[in-house]
């Protein structure tokens, strides 16, 4: 059954029922009883989903609520990735590095977000990767910062307990800051900022006329996800212990994109889906690639093409991700069996066609 | 007392003049209706009122200020709501949520208390609900409260974007076609409300409209326009007969 709600206060509290507070703490709990059994490779691996879980976050606020494509996102992690290398090499403290990672790359999202003001779809989406490709050559030309085609080894700091160097200190970290971005996403979502992320996706120029500044909210929706995006760099630093330029490309950002689309594009929870799914695709191919029929397993480009596939097929058949699939499925079994089939299946849409122009 | 004029107002859009130079005032409390054919300018002037369209030349004076340089997300803290012709709703959203955006510009937390959910900004958030909550029992929208705006049939959403309206709690509003695509009865169920929008709530309302009964029912005033000038202005009545209108309307 739906919960029935008594009061409006109660529609404002981050998790109203019980059922979702059980679910939550049975989550952290799991995410803390980890380690304790866990081998080092596979901590290493969960902190990665945490990190791109993070950056799911930050993307799902641009794209999935404020409905702006970005082709970009790689380079807002670099940038998260580089600032907290280099100042870390430079001596400057974990606690000060990371989070000037996170907000230089909200600049970054300032500098692309006030330009592309006036872009959608595909503009956009070509606006963004060579904003993307742009970074992507400073990181290799600047040389004397970034160590250019070189790379650049990541020191260690440690955090309090935390060694940053072991699996396991990174793990707690990245969880800890999964935890903290999203809580402020979803405080920003229940807030009259999300409801006007969601009012640009909806319809521009009503937006406007219920007093949003588009101008405003729009690059602010760029420098929140850029942020969020950096900060995921920082961590993401210490997973590879070595950054090169050619980390932070297209393919990269092309994985975020999928990220979000298969997780469920308009849930926070989809950017966790999308991280654990695009985290174990490549893991399943490694098993898989001796017993594949034809050589398919040893192919170049196998991977890439892999992840296009899906999106593609994801777009098509399932829009709304796994988010969206599984909240079918709750609702299936709290309806049952009263489920109709059509209960998911819109209201034939009216015309746009005399919008204003 | 004149509550909203235009004087002399002027937007040509290269070659086509869709509105050539008109004057008019609104007092205040009245129904004011603008009919006219399909291209008239009736649009034009609504996107003019909202800022979406810089005039070529003349004035906006809304209680005698000058506002035609604000910008867009301006217009509905000063007091000005509007609906549009072919609904501008947020589809993605619930009910609920595309009412409380109308509260928007009543919003005066900063970004970062919004961030933190502060204990003023949850307040806040229970006041605004209220105010929706209200606008809701009075467009009979309990049952759809919390349903997505893509899954209610058209006439439910002509009535959601009244009520977004409504939620800025405007002194002026401005209602593009509010009838258009609806049956007998669900256009009664607009005049009564737009009745009592004007009655009850002291809302003076600026109404584009096609279905002359609708117009006669419920506005003081009635505006004619084609290629956008006047054609005529008085009662229902008085407009109904001018010989220039009824030219305009038998296409002559
Ligand atoms: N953005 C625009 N660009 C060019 N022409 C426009 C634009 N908006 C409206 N027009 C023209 O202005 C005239 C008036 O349009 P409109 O105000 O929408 O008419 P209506 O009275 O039917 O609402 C029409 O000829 C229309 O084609
Ligand atoms: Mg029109």
């Amino acid at each position: 059954m739906r919960p029935i709600r008594t009061s409006y206060a109660q529609d404002l509290t981050l998790l109203p029922t019980t059922g979702s507070r059980v679910r939550v703490a049975l989550v952290t709990g799991v995410a803390l009883a980890i380690p304790a059994f866990a081998g080092e490779f596979y901590l290493g691996e969960l902190a990665a989903v945490f990190i791109f879980a993070i950056a799911g976050v930050g993307m799902m606020l641009l794209s999935g609520y404020t409905g702006l494509v970005s082709l970009g996102q790689a380079a807002f992690l670099g940038i998260g990735a580089y600032t907290n290398a280099v100042l870390l090499a430079r001596g400057v403290p974990l606690i000060l590095s990371l989070p000037s990672g996170a907000m230089l790359a909200g600049l970054a999202g300032v500098a692309i977000g006030i330009p592309t003001l006036r872009m959608s779809g595909l503009y956009l989406a070509i606006a963004t990767l060579a904003f993307g490709s742009i970074v992507g050559t400073i990181f290799q030309k600047w040389e004397g910062v970034t160590g250019g085609f070189g790379g650049f080894p990541v020191v260690s700091p440690t955090l309090g307990p935390l060694i940053l160097d072991s699996p396991r200190g990174l793990y707690f970290l990245s969880l800890a800051m999964l935890g903290l971005v999203l809580l402020v996403a979803a405080n920003i979502l229940r807030s009259p900022l999300g409801r006007s992320l969601v009012a640009i996706h909806g319809s521009e120029i009503s937006a406007q006329s219920m007093g949003v500044n588009l101008a405003v909210t729009k690059t602010l929706s760029f420098a929140i996800s850029a942020a969020i995006t950096g900060l995921a760099g920082g961590l993401f630093a210490h997973y590879v212990h070595f950054l090169a330029p050619d980390s932070f490309d297209l393919v990269l950002s092309i994985q975020f994109v999928t990220m979000i689309v298969v997780g469920g594009l308009g849930s926070l929870s989809g950017a966790i889906y999308g991280a654990i799914f695009i985290r174990l695709l490549p893991q399943g191919i490694a098993l898989l690639r001796d017993d594949l029929p034809l050589g398919i397993g040893h192919m170049p480009g196998l991977e890439p093409s892999l992840f296009g596939l899906i999106l593609v097929l994801f777009i098509i058949f399932e829009p709304q991700g796994v988010a969206g699939r599984l909240s079918k499925i709750a609702h299936y079994w709290s309806a049952f069996p009263l489920h109709r089939r059509a209960t998911f299946q819109r209201q034939k849409s009216y015309t746009r066609s005399e919008r204003v122009r | 007392m004149s509550l909203f004029a235009v004087e002399d107002l002027a937007l040509h859009f290269g070659g086509i003049r869709a509105v050539d130079g008109i004057s008019f005032d609104v007092r205040d409390g009245e129904v004011f209706a603008i009919i006219g054919p399909n291209g008239a300018g009736k649009t034009t002037i609504f996107n003019l009122i909202s800022r979406l369209y810089q005039p070529t030349s003349g004035r906006l004076i809304f209680r005698g200020q000058d506002i035609t340089r604000r910008p867009p997300h301006v217009v509905a803290s000063l007091g000005i709501a509007r609906t549009f012709q072919n609904i501008e709703l947020f589809a993605n959203a619930t009910l609920l949520q595309n009412l409380l955006i109308g509260r928007h510009s009543h919003v005066s937390a900063s970004i970062l208390s919004q961030i933190l959910y502060t204990p003023a900004v949850r307040r806040a958030e229970i006041a605004h609900r209220g105010r929706a909550e209200e606008v809701i029992a009075f467009l009979g929208l309990e049952r759809h409260r919390d349903r997505l705006i893509a899954d209610l049939p058209y006439g439910i959403r002509k009535v959601v974007e009244i009520g977004r309206a409504l939620c800025i709690d405007p002194r002026l509003l401005l209602l593009d076609e509010p009838s258009s695509g609806l049956n007998v009865e669900e256009t009664q169920e607009i005049a009564a409300w737009i009745d009592e929008i004007r009655g009850t709530l002291g809302v003076t309302v600026i109404m584009v409209e096609h279905d002359m009964s609708l117009v006669s029912a419920v506005s003081d005033r009635v505006m004619a326009l084609n290629y956008g000038r006047i054609l005529a202005l008085g009662t229902a009545a008085e407009v109904q007969r001018d010989p220039e209108v009824v030219r305009a309307y038998l296409g002559g």
